[in-house]
């Protein structure tokens, strides 16, 4: 085992996006919830009376479901509930150029290298400060091509027909509680729809910065992606670090139809003072596929299982999923895999790391229904543990109704191996290097699936962690 | 049961039950029975109870406790299958919650083996009795079950292995119910001291019932200081049985404590077992079979908790599941903070053979400590479609192909339990009703 002093040198301590910024809202609600907040907040978008009723349907289900009581702990979120401001609008209109941005939110972006990274590697852009999306923009040539990528505020405006057909039905109010309080209170998010056919060649970005304290993020996002398209959307998040906590409940409900692909990523790095309750959710038609990536590094708590129903036949779903907990931190994250229809595949891979205090949990769930013939999902969860006081757990549900159905899961816990160490080392590395190789090799299946940049980006983010680990 | 005195499961059955108890025995009744009255009913909202809606499938208020059995001996059922064991160091009958019969080798009784009826060796005071009866293995705090069994078992099984005395041939116990709309609630008691060595085959059979009959069992086991235990579960009821059990061990420094619970008869069984692993080198292999057909509903919700470091538990649970039955495996290994050196391991397999067949299988691990090997595995699947083709180029017919298939699967199970006989009767039990599918 590593020396003490390199075990506290493994922190995520110096967490590089904690900064704020002094900007003022234009305008926000009182601290708390109730149906006034919800009404002003549909006021101030000036929504059609359908999408109010819908919110103040939600805020009933929300009030009437219990918190869960299983996976974090939730205890003190109701207390911080009762503080949290809802909704904070930043600026009065969303831009279409970063040149339009107020000069302190887009510096902010900028020192997350947002528009480098969309001048060098993106179809598009969206970025989310506090509750509105206060930048949206997207390439000419898709544009031409008929692919929309709008915030999802723009997307109930000008394409009501289509959001009304899709909104709330992959992930319904009733779902779970925070998918009912997303639906009560949800504010910015994008709307993206892929005409079939139109195939994406680089990604699509949205990026998620909380920077008010005490605040409540709720981005909804809802995706349709046609007949035999193709495309990648990512999402970024950080937060400052404040020292008392904010919370972060997003939907995303994605349509892929037959024979699209579509992956979504996720690097979530929230501020270790955020809760990220997260519910996200793709129906799968026939012959589609479809990848989430999951990367979640931040936050207190994280309780996310990103789902594909499979409902079309031949349907293909896919996550990837890796987790790290530093110090003080839960990741309840894992994933779902639901077979309807027949032929339909799906894996399942995890990869967890727990450091310090931290905790990684994998939570997931494999359902094969009666009918969804030749069925076959493949679940695998590997842990690692870098500390005595580290904790993993695994918690996969697996419920089979159909005979013709294979499934299997498989998981392993492991600490960073001595012989691991003194090999590396004995070949002149110290020890530092040679943990951050380990750990590298270890979510190495996971990176490579990232778009080059964003790969590089995790592993510097985890040699950070390592770096200053000797003395 | 006197017919036409309904008492049904209530406070006046639980003093009926230790109307001729020692004082302490009587106040470990009743306060379990305040444990159960405060308790509520565990329902599918919670996580070990998912899949088994007990209060659904367990008409509680038509229960009628049973109060003991025929004096004539065992039935011919039950006899026969006694017959099929081989030779015994020890043999205890138990008819409808009270035992009929005791038998001990006597070499084994001059070692100072001990093997009662529990009810007995409570009410002489036998060492040992009062200090470990619901005490520190299933007390009646545990959950609603063990409180109902602690206030109402009417029997069951005493037996004790000296230090240093090793017991080479299998003590048995082997149950009967005869009576539908009965619950009975048994208790076994095993201690082996250090050194010692002893295996023990609990065998529960019935008639098929046309209303749900209970049979509730709690299991203590305490293996000392270097000693080898193996406990073997062997459920055979008669459809209409409702097979309820607890099982706890406990393991100390540096001995085995190896389990095999068996489900092949009954409408329902539900078995809880905790293997306890308290001190280094302690070591659990925890066996499991299953094969339901019809309406056969089996869960089991094992737990593995590593307490001490450098201990050892290995799991494997197998099933196959034929006509609309279902089968529930929940597991968790929970490597305890401070237990480094930790070697734990948790496997459960799971064959479907028709259409409406159902398998849920949860493995989970909750590990609190880092210098540990833990690894889990769970399959859901159909037939080996090699293995068929391979036997039916031989020349099998499809039938008797599948039916090698199931025997072969199940069998990886039994071929890990060095007890022969019991393999045997296994094998056969399975075979009989492979033969109806």
């Amino acid at each position: 085992m590593p020396s003490n002093e390199i075990i506290q040198g493994l922190g995520l301590d110096d967490y590089k996006f904690g900064f704020v910024t002094d900007s003022e809202p234009v305008f926000k609600t009182r601290p708390g919830l109730d149906a006034d907040v919800v009404r002003q907040i549909s006021a101030r978008k000036d929504e059609p009376e359908w999408m109010l009723k819908r919110r103040l349907k939600a805020l009933r289900i929300y009030d009437a479901k219990p918190m869960p009581q299983w996976g974090g702990d939730l205890s003190e979120l109701e207390e911080t509930l009762s503080r949290t401001y809802f909704y904070s609008k930043p600026q009065e209109q969303m831009e279409r150029s970063w040149d339009d941005v107020p000069e302190s939110i887009k510096l902010t972006f900028e020192r997350l290298g947002i528009p480098e990274a969309e001048r060098k590697i993106l179809a598009g852009v969206g970025a989310q400060y506090d509750s509105e999306m206060v930048y949206h923009s997207l390439k000419e040539e898709w544009e031409s091509k008929g692919v929309i990528f709008d915030s999802i505020e723009d997307g109930l405006k000008n394409h009501p027909e289509l959001f009304r057909k899709h909104f709330g039905t992959v992930i319904p109010a009733a779902d779970n509680k925070f998918a009912a309080l997303n639906s009560a209170v949800w504010s910015g998010g994008s709307f993206v729809y892929i005409p079939p056919g139109v195939r994406l060649e680089t990604p699509l970005q949205a990026y998620f910065r909380v920077n008010q304290e005490r605040l409540g993020q709720f981005e909804r996002t809802l995706i349709i992606a046609g007949e035999g398209s193709r495309a990648h959307y990512i999402e970024g998040c950080t937060a400052p670090v404040y020292s008392t906590d904010s919370f972060h409940s997003g939907v995303i409900e994605i349509v892929v139809n037959r024979d699209a692909h579509f992956r979504y990523t996720t690097i979530q790095n929230w501020s270790n003072n955020m809760y990220n309750l997260v519910t996200q959710r793709a129906l799968v038609q026939q012959g589609a596929h479809m990848e989430w990536l999951d990367g979640n590094l931040g936050s207190k708590l994280t309780m996310k299982y990103p789902s594909c129903f499979l409902v079309g036949e031949g349907a293909h779903g896919e996550i990837l999923s890796i987790a790290y907990a530093g110090d003080d931190q839960h990741q309840d994250t894992g994933g779902k895999v639901i077979h309807v229809a027949p032929n339909t595949t799906s894996s399942i891979v995890s990869k967890s790391i727990s450091k310090g205090t931290g905790r990684a949990s994998y939570r997931g769930l494999c359902k094969v229904y009666d009918g969804a013939r030749n069925a076959r999902s493949n679940v695998e969860c590997d842990a690692l543990l870098i500390n005595e006081t580290s904790r993993t757990d695994t918690f996969p549900y697996i419920e089979i109704d159909e005979r013709s159905a294979t499934v299997g899961h498989e998981a392993t816990v492991s600490k960073v191996g001595d012989e691991q160490l003194f090999y590396l080392m004995s070949r002149g590395m110290d020890e530092a290097e040679a943990m951050a190789l380990i750990v590298r090799g270890f979510i190495e299946p996971i990176a490579k699936e990232l778009p080059l940049e964003y790969a590089v980006e995790l592993n510097r983010l985890i040699e950070l962690e390592m770096e200053g680990s000797v003395g | 049961m006197r017919r036409g005195t309904r008492r049904g499961i209530c406070r006046e059955a639980v003093l009926e039950a230790g109307a001729a108890d020692p004082a302490w025995l009587r106040a470990r009744r009743e306060e379990a029975w305040e444990i159960y009255g405060a308790m509520p009913l565990p329902s599918t909202r919670s996580e070990e109870w998912r899949y088994t809606d007990v209060g659904r499938m367990l008409p509680f208020d038509e229960l009628e406790p049973a109060e003991g059995g025929a004096a004539s001996g065992p039935p011919g059922e039950l006899r026969r299958a006694m017959e099929q064991d081989r030779e015994s160091a020890g043999r205890i009958v138990d008819v409808d919650g009270r035992v009929v019969s005791v038998e001990l080798d006597g070499a084994a009784a001059a070692q100072g083996v001990v093997l009662s009826s529990l009810r007995e060796a409570a009410r002489a005071g036998v060492h040992g009795v009062e200090s470990l009866l619901a005490t520190d293995a299933v007390p009646a705090s545990d959950g609603k079950f063990p409180a109902l069994n602690a206030a109402l078992w009417t029997d069951g099984v005493f037996l004790y292995v000296p230090r240093g005395v090793r017991v080479d041939r299998t003590v048995r116990l082997s149950r009967w119910v005869s009576r539908p709309g009965t619950a009975t609630f048994t208790r076994i008691l095993v201690v082996a001291e250090e050194a010692s060595r002893i295996s023990f085959v609990d065998e529960i059979l019935s008639p098929g019932f046309d209303s749900v009959t209970l049979a509730n069992t709690a299991v203590e086991i305490f293996s000392r200081r270097g000693a080898q235990v193996q406990y073997v579960s062997l459920q055979r009821m008669g459809r209409g049985g409702f097979y309820l059990a607890n099982q706890r061990t406990l393991a100390e420094r540096d001995s085995t404590l190896d389990t095999l619970n068996v489900a092949l008869g009954g409408s329902a069984g539900r078995v809880d077992l905790n293997a306890r692993l308290l001190g280094p080198g302690a070591n659990s292999d925890m066996l499991g079979l299953y094969f339901g057909d019809a309406d056969q509903h089996f869960d089991f919700n094992t737990s593995q908790d590593h307490v001490a470091p450098n201990a050892r538990s290995d799991l494997l649970y197998k099933g196959a599941l034929d006509g609309a039955a279902r089968g529930v495996f929940r597991g968790v290994i929970r490597v305890h903070e401070g237990a480094q050196g930790t070697d734990a391991y948790q496997t459960n397999r799971n064959l479907i053979l028709s259409d409406r067949a159902v398998a849920t299988s949860l493995p989970n691990l909750e590990i609190e400590a880092d210098d540990v090997r833990c690894s889990h595995g769970a399959t859901v699947g159909q037939l080996d479609a090699e293995a068929l083709f391979y036997l039916m180029s031989r020349g099998l017919e499809r039938e008797r192909a599948e039916r090698l298939v199931v025997l072969g699967f199940l069998g990886e199970v039994l071929s890990r339990l060095p007890l022969g006989g019991v393999a045997d009767k296994v094998s056969r039990a399975i075979e009989a009703k492979l033969r109806h599918v």
